[in-house]
């Protein structure tokens, strides 16, 4: 069995007053396996963030099914959906939504605190992380006091704290022009879904190979290829 | 640019951020409505005919003060948050090419709006609210006595300039977040976030010791009225010090549960102690609002309270028997025993033509005056205490001496006291200590044994002081005050006051008690042999009542209409701040439910944002009225008051219905508080 299925997705956005209705999504289909990595790339418009926010149980699809590790997305009852996002999405925004109030450290920890973990465990998963990223230094700041980049390496480091079983980012082109070791990790042309990465031993050249292998190219609004 | 165009984008900028805006333009209507009703009552004649005036009017004149400065505390933060909230709207304009001028003349177009509304509405709500407030004071009190709401000119002109000026204020501190802030950061102020703020452990020390100043003034004060300078030098100094300390000590607070990582990363937490630490400047000054708003609450509604539902028991303490007949004489009176019996005999006459009988009576005579006492057992009396006063300040030291001859007071307390020669029984009421002699001018007196006046009659006679109470009871009373007949205060008059009292009951219905009392008068004119300096006065208890009830329950009325408009504000304010920050919230509940939150974590992290917030204001609200619940005391004391009890009840009773009140409103502007981010 596939880590995530997705089969005959549809998203119709009407239009007010009767207005002609958009369909962003025509009939998406694919499957990531665990381990893989996956890039989806497409001009605007072409519906990668209303893809990636179904994906994600930020949406809901029009029509069609997204089985994540055997749980059926289109289905979960409203109430689960937030734990179910906790405890196993891992989600980088396009505008990182990092909260002005937390220092990069609360924001990265607020995954973990919303699922109650202790704080020395908390510390623990980001005294790991956090050199990865590069971000050791800038822990204690507030997201105004940082560049992009760096907002862009917190909210990685949100979505990885959590040990997802799978990372939906979404990123601009121009985000990851910055030389920096994480966005090299987390290099992708306009959006990517990737799974389970950073366990441990994956390279960088080992994950611009996955993603370069798996490059899917989202059309208008149409199939992948 | 034409002219026009600045009026039309300031009304464009309200109508656009209404939601803010209503909330925001209710408030000032509400606080100018305030104003107006307080100035109204406290400087205007309104109150002329109403007993006590003097007091309640200077107590509303110091209300009227503190509304206007904590109307100002109050709209400049909120119109803070709205300015900020608007920054990236002139960042554009400025963008676009507008300079600061004319955004300068854009802000002045809204302020002016906003002043024009308010103005008017808060003037219109202020009469509404004042004729409203009159129907139901006549309902309250005997409606005899008329209490007319006008419409003052006078407090609509105070209420538009002081308000007039605080717009002022509010516009030039508008004007200066704008001007001295760079385009850039003009466009992203609402994505810059600002730094929370540091604990200020200086203002938060300042504060402690100002407020800690006005507790010790609070406390020290013995005679209030007398230093009303003081009282009201406390009420300014506990304000001020609950702004800082609050102010500075919530910021502290934040950080102390920040720094507590156990507390600070758990779900409930995590989320309202950082918003709220990054709201604490705004949060400190709307929670000492609230502090504030119900102390006074809290303050008027127990003492009002406990006058009017004491008013009896305060009524038969100044008029123990159905009627009383009182005389004095300034100096002594040297055939004070024959005057007596001339008095008694007219009064027992016009009782006896009237068809009725005396069924009980008590008469006692005594000597009176005043005097400053030099803490080293010597009354001071060749100095007129008042004026004293009113270059030392020391208040407490005045006291009030009576003389009662060892006959009265065996008769009035049922005791059976003899003196040696040349001593005295001595009695005090108040903080001075006296032990085997005291002096009185250049007298001394030898004191044989203490008692305690109050244990019987005799207290009838005492009456309540708002200053200490030294009774001396000697065996000769004319020979023991004879020393002090010489001694004038600073208008000429004898310091040494005779005074008489005879109360008594009668057989006949309260009508005619009044009626009796209204011949008394020229029965003891018609007697020969008494005095013409003898002044005398007769009252009817029952006649009293109706003064009794009209001025404890018009104070009792004061006391709650007040109270209904500071409830009001207090309401306003949370109702204000709730919604405010809501809109803040609302993008940062998104994003955490993005991230994993659910609707459940929202309820609990707001409830425990309450609970850490919602005693706060309640509890130094307690801590206030605990401190100058003594000075209410001393004040009640002037209107004849003295149950302490009573008073702890009624406080305890406001204590507990006003948080209950106040539980109910953080709770219901909770759930629209909750409505707003989820």
């Amino acid at each position: 069995m596939s880590l995530l299925e997705v089969s005959g997705v549809k998203k119709t956005y009407k239009a007010r007053r009767g207005g002609a209705s958009v369909e962003a999504l025509k009939n998406v289909n694919f499957t990531v396996e665990k381990g893989e990595y996956v890039a989806i790339m497409g001009e605007s418009g072409s519906g990668k963030t209303t893809l990636l926010n179904i994906l994600a149980a930020l949406d809901k699809a029009t029509a069609g099914t997204v089985i994540l590790d055997g749980m059926n997305l289109t289905t979960i009852k409203d109430a689960a959906i937030a734990k179910f996002r906790r405890d196993n999405l891992g989600y980088v925004f396009q505008d990182f939504n990092l909260l002005d109030t937390f220092t990069l450290e609360d924001n990265i920890y607020l995954p973990l605190v919303l699922a109650g973990k202790r704080h020395s465990e908390m510390k623990e998963r980001l005294d790991k992380l956090a050199p990865s990223l590069g971000i050791t230094d800038l822990l204690k700041k507030y997201p105004y006091e940082v560049s992009g980049g760096q907002k862009q390496r917190a909210a990685i480091a949100r979505a990885l704290i959590t040990n997802p079983k799978i990372v939906l980012a979404l990123m601009v082109t121009h985000s990851t022009k910055a030389a920096s070791h994480a966005s090299r990790v987390m290099f992708i042309k306009d959006g990517i879904i990737f799974h389970q990465i950073y366990k441990g031993n994956s390279t960088d050249t080992q994950m611009y190979q996955k993603i370069s292998d798996t490059l899917n190219l989202l059309a208008q609004g149409g199939d992948l290829k | 640019m034409k002219l026009g165009l600045y009026p039309k984008i300031a009304a464009d900028g309200i109508r656009k951020n209404s939601r803010l805006y209503v909330p925001y333009i209710a408030t000032c209507i509400l606080m100018i409505a305030i104003f107006y009703i307080m100035h109204l009552l406290g400087f205007s004649d309104m109150l002329k005919n109403f007993e006590g005036a003097s007091t309640a009017k200077d107590i509303l004149q110091l209300g009227t003060i503190i509304m206007a400065l904590f109307g100002t505390i109050f709209l400049f933060y909120t119109q803070s948050t709205l300015i900020k909230g608007r920054k990236k709207e002139f960042g554009l304009y400025n963008v676009l090419g507008m300079n600061r001028v004319n955004l300068g003349r854009i802000l002045f177009f809204e302020t002016a709006l906003i002043w024009i509304i308010s103005m008017t509405g808060g003037i219109l709500a202020g009469i509404g609210l004042s004729k409203l407030a009159e129907l139901g004071f006549t309902k309250m009190i005997n409606s005899s006595v008329s209490y007319q709401f006008t419409v003052s000119t006078d407090s609509i002109a105070t209420t538009v300039i002081v308000y007039s000026f605080i717009f002022l204020f509010i516009y030039l501190n508008a004007l200066r977040q704008i001007w001295f802030t760079r385009t850039i950061n003009l466009i992203h102020a609402d994505k810059a976030g600002e730094k929370p703020p540091k604990a200020n452990w200086v203002i938060g020390i300042l504060g402690l010791i100002i407020l800690l100043s006005g507790y010790t003034i609070a406390l020290k004060i013995e005679s209030p009225l007398s230093a009303l300078a003081w009282f009201f030098i406390a009420v300014i100094l506990i304000i001020v010090g609950t702004y800082l300390v609050l102010i500075a000590g919530s910021v502290l607070l934040c950080r102390i549960l920040q720094k507590n990582k156990t507390y600070y990363y758990k779900t409930n937490h995590f989320v309202s102690v950082s918003s709220m630490a990054f709201r604490m400047k705004r949060n400190g000054a709307g929670l000492a609002s609230i502090c504030i708003l119900l102390t006074m609450i809290l303050v008027m509604i127990s003492s009002t309270a406990a006058l009017y539902f004491n008013r009896e028991e305060t009524l038969t303490t100044r008029y123990p028997k159905q009627i009383n007949v009182t005389a004095t004489n300034m100096g002594v009176l040297e055939n004070s025993e024959e005057v007596i019996s001339k008095m008694e005999n007219a009064v027992s006459k016009c009782v006896k033509d009237f068809g009725a009988e005396i069924t009980e009576d008590m008469s006692a005579s005594y000597y009176g005056l005043s005097g400053y006492f030099d803490n080293n057992k010597t009354v001071d009396i060749d100095l007129d205490p008042y004026t004293t006063l009113s270059t030392t300040f020391d208040f407490d030291s005045v006291v009030q001496v009576y003389f009662f001859d060892v006959e009265t007071y065996n008769r009035l307390n049922n005791k059976n006291e003899t003196l040696s020669p040349g001593k005295i029984l001595l009695s005090i009421d108040g903080n001075i200590q006296v032990d085997d002699e005291i002096i009185i001018g250049k007298k001394t007196f030898e004191v044989e044994k203490k008692v305690d006046y109050k244990d019987g009659k005799m207290k009838y006679a005492v009456g309540t002081s708002v200053v200490s109470t030294i009774v001396l009871i000697v065996d000769d009373l004319n020979e023991a005050v004879a020393a002090f007949s010489e001694y004038t205060d600073s208008r000429g008059e004898p310091m040494l006051v005779w005074k008489w009292t005879y109360d008594f009951d009668t057989n006949l219905d309260s009508k005619g008690q009044m009626e009796l009392r209204g011949k008394i008068g020229s029965y003891i004119d018609d007697e020969p042999g008494v005095p013409d300096p003898v002044v005398y006065y007769s009252f009817s208890r029952d006649a009293e009542r109706d003064d009794f009830v009209s001025t404890f329950g018009g104070l009792f009325f004061l006391g709650i209409l007040l109270s209904i408009i500071f409830m009001v504000s207090c309401v306003l304010i949370i109702y204000y701040k709730q919604i405010s920050e809501g809109f803040e919230d609302q993008s940062r509940f998104s994003i955490m439910q993005k991230v994993g939150m659910t609707k459940e974590n929202i309820k609990k992290s707001i409830n425990s944002q309450m609970l850490t917030v919602f005693f706060i204001p309640i509890i130094f609200a307690c801590i206030h009225l605990a401190t100058v619940l003594p000075i209410v005391h001393k004040l009640l004391l002037l209107f004849g008051h003295n149950n302490v009890p009573l008073l702890l009840i009624t406080a305890g009773i406001c204590v507990l219905i006003c948080g209950l009140f106040y539980a109910l409103t953080y709770k219901l502007t909770s759930n629209a508080y909750y409505k707003i981010v989820s």
